[in-house]
């Protein structure tokens, strides 16, 4: 099964991120956004592919991705 | 000593400090600017207004580190670096101090105190507790528990009235010199209503980073984030400012649909765009009840920061005090580079709803603004349309955004050092920092 993926691009390799985009591809992560400005990847993966992923050079950290819901517009808290 | 306006060694001038504390006798000269890091002014400023010539400095030690043994018999020590003397009880006896006190050079003079490391107080720890116990029962019973969330102490009750909103008063934004002038700041959002009279004659950047809709927004919370960042002097809708810098160039971004969903995915394209469109400022009212750290704001926090813009995040809305509920700050806001902002009531009291620090590392509260019936903007086409007064940490967190732009501009200083600005400048409440930080955020006034 396929989850939402957050990569977070290590310091060190924040120069590289369009090239470490290429090899998540390849190590089975369908890529979605490559943001270089902050170092980071988001798309896709099996999970079984999880632990390919974080063992790349240059991956900090792989993350299961965040929802955010506000409430609904009327309501007095928000 | 005719003209000496201190009573003596030990005992402090009535001008000075009417506190009561045990002194060493000596006194505490404070350097204005104009002589500070000028050795040979500092020491002329003690020997030609007060005779002092016997003074030795931190300068004449290895590393500026004065040993108090080899200081015995001076009359003054000067420390150096920090633009401060300590003169001698006899100096004081001899009229010296009068003498300084009335010098331009001399920023302060008062007396040095006596000071305990607080592991090793004068009474005992037990006894300072009964006797809290003891004064917060009666409060308790005095007040009858109503004011248990109260910032006790004060009476800095703020109300909207005809030309302002509570919060702009309570921040002292209303009295600021400061409108953001050439501060970019950008409202992570649920976009905005770009027909809203109130910013037709407004460049507003816009992006979507969401599928579907474009940046007009059909949820009612974007529009409110970003008229109390950015909202003008003089509506044109009518009615009171509620908008703290007035003159700060905008950008939206929209993170979250319509219906006020998004993921992180959309958020972090978000804050990408706004750091490559220089935003100094962004502004996040959205969070997830997630507790634990997510490396990926942590480390965005982060690379913004060093890029020179801030990111202030709502605290979260997941308490309800008085249900014992204390609540917990989630993601983004609990990573320790993203401001955390909690909220207070125009009594300056913390919020029911406002999420308290937790244990984990960065989740804590950093800062509180006014998040409790909060006037602002509101989407023509939504009810009650055009201004809508709401709550939440959602609100608090846009007066931090235009809070931080007005001390952007008056400070030249961005990222962590704007940080640093804003927690400095709070006012202190008498709350506890894990609901409130630094305290209530407010706007420079030169």
């Amino acid at each position: 099964m396929r989850e939402k993926v957050t990569v977070t691009v290590d310091d060190d390799h924040l120069g590289q991120v369009a090239s470490l985009a290429e090899q998540l591809s390849t190590a089975g992560m369908e890529v979605e956004q490559v943001l270089g400005e902050i170092g980071i990847i988001t798309g896709s993966a099996p999970a079984e592919r999880r632990a390919a992923l974080e063992g790349l050079a240059g991956v900090s950290a792989v993350e299961s991705e965040n929802s955010f819901q506000l409430p609904p517009s009327d309501s007095e808290v928000q | 000593m005719a003209s000496v306006d201190v009573g003596g060694p030990g005992v402090p001038e009535a001008g000075l400090s009417d506190q009561t504390g045990e002194f060493t006798g000596r006194y505490l000269v404070v350097f204005s600017d104009e002589v500070h890091g000028d050795a040979g002014a500092t020491n002329a400023t003690l020997q030609s207004v007060a005779g002092i010539s016997n003074m030795v400095s931190t300068l004449d030690f290895a590393g500026g580190a004065a040993d108090p043994d080899a200081t015995g018999d001076a009359d003054a020590m000067l420390f150096a670096e920090l633009g401060v003397a300590v003169v001698s009880a006899e100096s004081a006896e001899g009229g010296a101090v009068g003498a300084l006190n009335a010098d331009p050079r001399i920023l302060s003079i008062e007396p040095e105190r006596i000071l305990y490391a607080i592991a090793d107080p004068p009474l005992s720890l037990e006894y300072v507790r009964g006797y809290r116990d003891a004064i917060a029962n009666l409060y308790e019973q005095l007040s009858g528990g109503v004011e248990a969330r109260t910032e006790a102490g004060t009476a800095a009750a703020f109300a909207d009235n005809a030309s302002l909103t509570w919060g702009l008063q309570a921040t002292r934004a209303c009295t600021s010199p400061r409108t953001g002038v050439d501060i970019r700041l950008a409202v992570l959002d649920t976009g905005f209503d770009l027909t809203h009279p109130d910013f037709v004659d407004r460049p507003v950047l816009s992006q979507s980073f969401v599928a579907g809709p474009a940046v007009q927004a059909g949820h009612g919370h974007a529009p409110h984030w970003v008229g109390t960042p950015g909202g003008p002097t003089s509506p044109a809708g009518g009615g009171r400012r509620y908008g703290v810098a007035t003159s700060a160039s905008i950008l939206v971004g929209k993170v979250l649909s319509n219906q006020g969903s998004g993921a992180d995915s959309n958020i972090l394209a978000g804050i990408s765009w706004a750091i490559a469109n220089g935003a100094d400022v962004i502004s996040m009212s959205l969070g997830a009840d997630v507790q634990q750290v997510s490396q990926a704001y942590e480390a965005v926090g982060r690379r913004a920061l060093q890029a020179g813009s801030l990111i202030v995040a709502a605290a979260g809305n997941n308490a309800d005090r008085a249900a014992g509920d204390n609540g917990f700050v989630g993601i983004p806001a609990n990573s320790p580079s993203i401001m955390a902002v909690g909220a207070v009531d125009s009594d300056l009291r913390i919020a029911n709803f406002s999420a308290r620090s937790s244990p984990v590392a960065g989740g804590k509260v950093d800062i509180a603004g006014p998040g409790v019936t909060v006037y602002s903007s509101w989407p023509m086409q939504v009810a009650p349309n055009r201004y809508h007064t709401i709550s939440g940490t959602s609100m608090a967190t846009p007066h931090v955004a235009g809070l931080a732009a007005l001390l952007g501009e008056a400070t030249g200083a961005r990222g962590a050092q704007l940080w640093a600005k804003l927690t400095q400048a709070a006012r202190p409440l008498r709350l506890s920092s894990a609901d409130v930080g630094a305290g209530l955020a407010q706007a420079p006034q030169q």
